[in-house]
């Protein structure tokens, strides 16, 4: 008995950094994968669909799947129109010090009844609790106004999505359940969606509760022409700068010789 | 459509091109170099702040550049002056850079920048068209010679005096480096090249011949569009080369139309033309600060 419980202490000890790597402490791994590993980014790129496959570890397929696609962290700035001298005016900035560039979360039923509010604010499900505050409401503002406004700014421009059920004809986003426990996610990610290393996670939920869950990494990187234009400006910023002047000056000139000629 | 690889975003390329076209047809026809334009319909497209910034700046220094070849053949740039005020922008800029951060982190840059913008552009855009259509109705304008003589008299008086052939001016050099730096602090705080506030400034200020002010003009905002470029492309990494490409070359084919219409203009209706386009600027401006806003909040990323 004893030798057992030494045994589980040394485990938990040896598997303590691996679970406090991963936000699903407790929760057996999930089966899934990514079809598309990599994603390149060239001229001609219109945005992509990522699709996520995995199979709920219940044979009989109790529980709800919900998969979230999450774009690096950063911070981001939300300003509200004040009215000065009867002019609108950007003021009062709330700072969140880290809210998801992408944010795309795909569910079998609404989130709200497959997880509790404090099981999404504890594994990020939605864009909101995806946030953190940076600084404090200034006048006595509502502090979840500016969080509202940043989820729905970025809805706006396609990069919070949320999606329930299966995809249907026009909205090509959402997830479908198999027989067999079987589950396939799909998600359409804009063109204006930064390129950056993703995470696609999958997490299965039970009355409530995080049974099992796994996180996929996926890079989204440019090719080509692409690449080598944002390498230069990044590791070379000061002669980018300095040829694009020149390629200013060139092209000034030469409009101006073609068009004496004429 | 493109995809942009700095901006993170596909463009329309005919789109770009027309209004990058516009931008510079007026450009060329005014002498200005269409930063309080062409920033704002970037926006407007879709790209980013930043990179419509630091990218329009690219876009402006190709068009002065060969609105300043078309003009050498007309022989309207004053090089002297256009040094002088050069020297004085470069430094300015930096200031008002510099003052940009300070005001940014007291929390009141964007009412400061509101007010400078419509302050800028419907004060100037009515004075220019007020003088100019006075001038075309035959008649002299009082309040213009009142500027004119002390002017004169204060630039004659000061140290380091200075003949500028091409203008028909001997006057210090003060006046002119002072001009360059108060217009380049400007343009530093509210991000554009300064070439509107920097007409008038000439032609009313330094009594500078209308012909050869846009040329020299053209030739201060080269100067700072190219520092613009180079200084946020090392500082923020915004500038982006594709857009940049797509930018000049309907920048510059837009320039050059600018300029030949231009030259069969006279010197009141050009002044005319730019005071018309500065008040219209202003009553847009003035329109987004009146009508009260759809959505409250405004987002901006990074930082």
């Amino acid at each position: 008995m004893i030798r057992r419980l030494l045994l589980a202490l040394a485990l938990a000890v040896l598997a303590g950094p691996a679970v406090a790597q991963q936000r699903t402490d407790g929760a057996a791994d999930l089966p899934a994968a990514v079809a598309e590993e990599q994603i390149t980014v060239s001229s001609d790129y219109r945005g992509s669909f990522i699709t996520v496959f995995g199979v709920n570890p219940d044979r009989r397929g109790r529980g709800d799947v919900v998969v979230v696609l999450r774009g690096p962290n950063e911070p981001a700035t939300v300003l509200r129109k004040r009215r000065v001298f009867g002019l609108y005016v950007n003021g009062d900035p709330v700072r969140f010090s880290r809210a998801p560039s992408f944010f795309a979360v795909m569910s079998t039923r609404p989130l709200r009844s497959i997880a509790s509010p404090q099981s999404i604010w504890r594994y990020r499900l939605d864009p909101a609790a995806s946030a953190e505050l940076a600084s404090a409401v200034p006048g006595g503002a509502d502090p979840s106004a500016y969080r509202a406004a940043l989820v729905r700014l970025r809805r706006a421009q396609g990069l919070y999505q949320e999606h329930t059920g299966r995809p249907t004809a026009e909205e090509r986003s959402g997830l479908t359940t198999y027989r067999g426990g079987l589950f396939r996610a799909v998600v359409r990610l804009p063109a204006n969606a930064p390129i950056a290393e993703y995470s696609a996670d999958a997490y299965v939920f039970r009355e409530g509760r995080l049974i099992s869950s796994q996180e996929i990494p996926i890079t989204i990187s440019r090719v080509g022409f692409e690449r080598r234009i944002h390498d230069l400006a990044t590791q070379w910023p000061f002669l980018y700068g300095l040829f694009v002047v020149l390629v200013a000056l060139g092209a000034g000139w030469i409009a101006a010789f073609i068009f004496r000629r004429s | 459509m493109i995809y942009l690889p700095i901006a993170e975003m596909p463009v329309n390329v005919l789109l770009v091109l027309l209004v990058s076209g516009a931008v510079g047809f007026v450009s060329g026809l005014v002498g200005v170099g269409g930063g309080f334009i062409m920033t704002p319909s970037l926006i407007f497209l879709g790209v980013p702040s930043p990179v419509a910034v630091a990218t329009g700046a690219s876009q402006i220094a190709a068009t002065s550049f060969s609105g300043i070849m078309a003009q050498t053949r007309r022989k309207g740039v004053d090089w002297r002056m256009g040094l002088l005020l050069s020297t004085g922008g470069v430094l300015g800029s930096m200031v008002g850079v510099w003052l940009f951060e300070r005001l940014l982190r007291l929390g009141q840059l964007d009412l400061l920048i509101s007010f400078l913008y419509l302050f800028l552009l419907a004060g100037v855009g009515g004075m220019m068209l007020r003088e100019s259509l006075a001038v075309m109705r035959g008649r002299q304008l009082k309040g213009v010679s009142v500027l004119k003589l002390p002017m004169r008299t204060i630039a004659h008086r000061l140290p380091l005096r200075l003949r500028f052939p091409r203008s028909g001016l001997y006057i210090s050099v003060l006046p002119p480096l002072a001009l360059g730096f108060g217009i380049g602090a400007l343009a530093g705080i509210m991000g554009i090249g300064g070439g509107f506030v920097l007409i008038p400034a000439m032609i009313y200020l330094l009594r500078m011949p209308t012909n050869v002010v846009i040329g020299t003009s053209l030739f201060q905002v080269l100067v700072v569009s190219s520092l613009i470029v180079i200084l946020q492309s090392a500082a923020t990494q915004t500038v982006d080369l594709v857009l940049a490409a797509l930018l000049m070359l309907g920048g510059v084919v837009g320039a050059q139309f600018g300029a030949r219409v231009g030259a069969g203009l006279k010197n009141e209706h050009i002044r005319a033309l730019l005071g018309l386009l500065l008040v219209a600027a202003s009553l847009k401006f003035l329109a987004d600060l009146v009508i009260p806003p759809a959505e409250q909040f405004v987002l901006v990323s990074g930082q």
